[in-house]
């Protein structure tokens, strides 16, 4: 379905196309996806990089200072002046602009050039290719009609061009950086610093490096770079990138700390207890690295017609100029001809895709959901149902105990030796009865040779005494007696559908325990979330009806399927389809494989290997399923964002190219239009960001 | 002629603003490597020269502008706009005054891509490279200042590119004595002298915002030079 670009951009995180800069700074490799990243990159970099950036900076300075000139003295040209008898005085500026202006094609038109030129080496003609001839053919014409000393120059057009497309190129690479500042967090993973307590005092460590085993200090604001233990210090974290809860968690002598968290309040000792690659964060960052990296199909829609689009400019510009040389002076086309080249530039379109793309990704990481690529968000903004999993998803997925009734005997001390006996078994049913026992403290009573019998409990002996945990079978087999008050309320439970473990020892049965399977706290508020906005919810299980039919009600879904086997449940899921719209499939990546795979969008809850065994497209973080109705309408909003951003750009683009071929565009007014176009992306993109957090922080 | 003395003038009085804001810039580009007088001198010439530079086509700019919108608009409109901008002029020129008597803080306002352009007049100012002065100038000459403001909407009033330009070149050079002398000489004055100056200049600026805003609504040809 997608795609696989090969890097992303140094400085915006966004995908590298074909039209990429490659730079080889302070003997690291870097990849740019624009010439405008490249600048931005090496200016932002300043004070590690000091000579290139400086550097740079002298050039840009330089070239808008020949071309403020250049312009000045056009000005002296076009005020009128000069009369005839100022002839020579004419020539000489001619000159003198035409010498300002070679060190500004060389200067600022060099980057373009080589861009354009090392694209086409590849088969492309990109935009740099426009801007280059365009202030190209404005200088070459100006040169020669300097040589020759008649007509009009447009050195001042060709410069400005060069300043113009400089500084946008700049402008949109800082907008663009500051719109996927939500990834930093993310990437820091990779590539972040700690500071390690050493014998000689605190050393700087690169995150990779550090090692099970080593301390380190993490202030207040900065981010546990792996997952450790705090040995000392108290302070409260905000663990939003792992488990999508903003609320902050106390920490204390001898708590987790996850990696990626961040330090809150007070400083903390924090002893390394994983490799950092091994932390969830770190899964995180790559698996998020992963999906910027491939392509959307709306992306490879833009990039294909834009391929198509450039050499189609360029034809229709040589046309202008041909059309306008039959009646008009040559140098009035050829500006007519310059004025297409430079406003039918595709940067604008080639950006609308990619930016909302990546803030997305970028939104979404930063509460820990995760999303295979780009594609996945917008058939996620098309979906027009939600189908749950109950157990493990809308449910706990582990049994809790809920009541106890007792024989003759305190229902605690049947707890007691029920957990005894299921101390060592693994069955969800035993750890939770063992877990309800630690909960009320209760000390266990050594059981000699504890055996399970398969399908039926446990047995073993106590204090000399046959005891038994299990089913009524096991109970009957023993040739235990069971109360009738007992029988009857199990009789009752039953048609309810809870488990039963029945405990008995010493020659009778003494008591009875129930369980179910919890509900999730934000489960109905989930449910009702989607809903309201306008979304179809159905529950697929394959319980028995009455289990599913209880969670239907508790939940308030749509329409419920149960008794389903996984085959079924892909059945299910196509009716549904077909009935409402693509659905997403909210499951565990586990026994939901099958389903989540067949969904339009198969979305796991708190299993990040999911996403990377491919079966599923989403992955929220554990207790993240009340995320899903705000990881819609990102998705929504992303998409609508996409959608703005390609109108936008293409009615713009449509309508400037109509102005520049019956000439009324000035190059330079055209190149103002074009640079404008493309902060109209990165500004309107950034809208996204703003509204996205403000929901989310509503919604906490 | 004598409207161009009179904003040489203005720029004379309005350095004392920028001695507040940019001569930090000046000071901070220092003397030559080579330590010797006459390349030092010509650092900060040129460090003026880029300022300016951008000023003058600023000027042009606006200038430019409002002669485009003069030709497609009516005679009222234009008188209209020229006024509006007169105004405007002359208000910036007050409220300047006000910060110099210390009546009023200024914040310089965060724009987009603000933050890099005070990264790289910082990354220029420390760099020791001879042509970086002119860089630093022209990245300098883009910074945000009520003076260039207010003189840049007398420059749209203007009509013409080329008067635009002189208006703004005037300015420029009026700003040029004190620059240089902060940063070339580095030259700091007793600090009862430059309260007098400072008190000097906000009241010379505020009688030309008042006079620039009269300007737009009585002709006051005797007072004020017109153009």
């Amino acid at each position: 379905m997608t795609a696989a670009t090969q890097s992303l951009c140094s400085h915006c995180h966004l995908p590298v196309s074909i039209g990429g800069v490659e730079r080889q700074l302070t003997g690291n490799r870097h990849r740019f996806c624009c010439y405008g990243c490249c600048l931005a990159y090496q200016v932002g970099q300043g004070n590690t990089e000091e000579s290139t950036a400086t550097w740079l900076l002298i050039r840009l300075g330089i070239g808008a200072f020949l071309a403020m000139n250049i312009m000045l003295f056009s000005i002296l040209l076009y005020s009128g002046t000069l009369t005839d008898a100022d002839e020579p005085v004419r020539r000489g500026i001619h000159l003198l602009l035409w010498a300002l202006a070679t060190p500004v094609v060389v200067i600022l038109g060099g980057p373009f050039m080589s861009d354009a030129w090392r694209a086409a080496g590849r088969g492309r003609i990109t935009a740099d290719a426009l801007i280059s001839i365009a202030a190209l053919a404005a200088y070459v014409y100006s040169a020669l009609a300097a040589y020759r000393g008649g007509g009009d120059v447009y050195f001042d057009t060709a410069t400005m061009l060069l300043v113009l497309f400089t500084l946008g190129r700049y402008l949109e690479a800082t907008g663009r950086a500051q719109a996927v500042r939500n990834l930093e967090p993310l990437f820091q993973a990779e590539n972040g610093w700690a500071h390690v307590i050493a014998d000689g005092g605190d050393e700087r460590l690169r995150i990779r490096d550090l090692a099970p085993g080593m301390r380190i200090r993490l202030r207040p604001g900065e981010r546990a770079p792996v997952d450790g233990t705090v040995c000392d210090g108290r302070s409260e974290m905000d663990e939003a990138v792992i488990t999508g809860e903003s609320r902050p968690v106390a920490k204390q002598p001898g708590s987790m700390v996850r990696a990626g968290s961040v330090n809150l309040l007070g400083q903390l000792i924090v002893e390394c207890t994983a490799p950092a690659a091994e932390s969830t964060w770190a899964a995180i960052s790559r698996l998020v690295r992963d999906a910027l990296k491939r392509e959307t199909p709306i992306q490879r829609l833009t990039d294909r017609w834009a391929a198509f689009f450039v050499p189609g400019v360029i034809v229709l510009a040589g046309l202008t100029v041909l059309f306008w040389s039959r009646d008009l002076p040559f140098d009035q086309s050829l500006l007519a001809g310059l004025a297409v080249l430079v406003v039918a530039c595709p940067c604008a379109l080639g950006l609308a895709a990619p930016m909302a793309t990546t803030m997305g990704i970028g939104l979404l990481g930063q509460r820990g959901c995760l999303v295979r690529d780009g594609a996945v968000l917008e058939t996620l903004a098309q979906i027009k149902g939600v189908a749950f999993d109950k157990t493990g998803t809308l449910t706990m997925g582990k049994p809790r105990l809920v009541g106890i009734e007792a024989d003759d005997t305190p229902a605690d001390e049947v707890l007691r030796v029920a957990a005894s006996l299921e101390r060592g078994s693994e069955h969800p049913i035993a750890e939770s009865v063992v877990s309800a026992a630690e909960e009320k403290n209760l000390s266990l009573i050594d059981v000699f040779e504890p055996r399970a019998v398969p399908g039926l409990g446990i047995i073993g002996e106590m204090a000399g005494n046959p005891a038994a945990a299990g089913t009524a079978a096991l109970m009957e087999e023993r040739g235990w007696k069971v109360p009738s008050h007992l029988l009857s309320r199990a009789e009752s439970l039953e048609t309810e559908h809870y488990s039963l473990v029945w405990v008995g020892w010493a020659g009778r049965v003494r008591g009875l325990l129930w369980l179910d399977d919890r509900l999730r706290d934000q489960a109905r508020e989930t449910v009702q979330g989607l809903r309201r906005q306008g979304l179809f919810t159905a529950l697929l299980t394959g319980d028995r009806r009455s289990v599913a039919a209880r969670v239907f009600d508790a939940v308030g879904a749509d329409a419920v399927e149960a008794v389903l086997l996984p085959q079924g449940k892909v059945e299910a899921l196509a009716d549904l389809s077909r009935r409402h719209g693509p659905m997403a499939m909210v499951g565990d990546g586990i026994n939901d494989g099958p389903v989540l795979a067949a969904a339009a969008v198969g979305v796991a809850v708190g299993g990040a290997t999911d996403l990377t065994r491919e079966t599923a497209d989403v992955v929220l973080p554990e207790d993240g399923l009340h995320l899903m109705p705000w990881v819609i309408d990102v998705a929504v909003r992303v998409r609508r964002t996409i959608l703005i951003n390609l109108a936008g750009a293409f009615g713009y683009n449509a309508i400037a190219l109509t102005l520049a071929v019956i000439g009324w565009l000035q190059p330079v007014a055209a190149a103002l239009l074009m640079v404008g176009s493309s902060l109209a992306v990165v500004v309107n993109s950034l809208r996204l960001s703003k509204h996205c957090a403000g929901q989310m922080a509503d919604q906490t | 002629m004598s409207y161009y003395v009179y904003v040489f003038i203005a720029g004379i009085a309005g350095s004392f603003h920028c001695i507040g804001m940019c001569s930090g810039f000046a000071c901070a580009l220092g003397a030559d490597r080579s330590g010797k007088r006459l390349p030092s001198i010509l650092r900060h010439l040129l460090f003026n020269t880029g300022r300016l530079t951008v000023y003058a086509f600023l000027g042009g700019v606006a200038g430019s502008l409002s002669a485009a919108l003069a030709m497609s608009s009516t005679a009222a409109v234009v008188t209209t706009a020229q006024q509006a901008l007169t105004v405007l002029a002359g208000s910036l020129m007050v409220l300047m005054a006000l910060q110099l008597f210390g009546l009023l803080v200024l914040r310089p306002v965060p724009g987009f891509g603000g933050r890099a352009l005070a990264h790289a007049i910082g990354t220029l100012a420390a760099a020791q490279s001879r042509a970086a002065p002119v860089a630093l100038g022209v990245f300098n000459g883009f910074l945000p200042c009520p003076l260039v403001y207010a003189f840049l909407a007398q420059a749209a009033a203007s009509g013409n590119a080329g008067s635009g330009a002189l208006t703004m070149t005037a300015l420029g050079l009026g700003t040029f004595p004190a620059m240089l002398a902060m940063g070339w000489m580095g030259v700091r004055m007793r600090p009862t002298w430059r309260q007098t100056g400072v008190r000097l200049a906000g009241t010379i600026v505020l009688a030309f915002g008042v006079l620039t805003i009269a300007r737009a609504f009585v002709p006051l040809d005797g007072l004020a030079p017109s153009l």
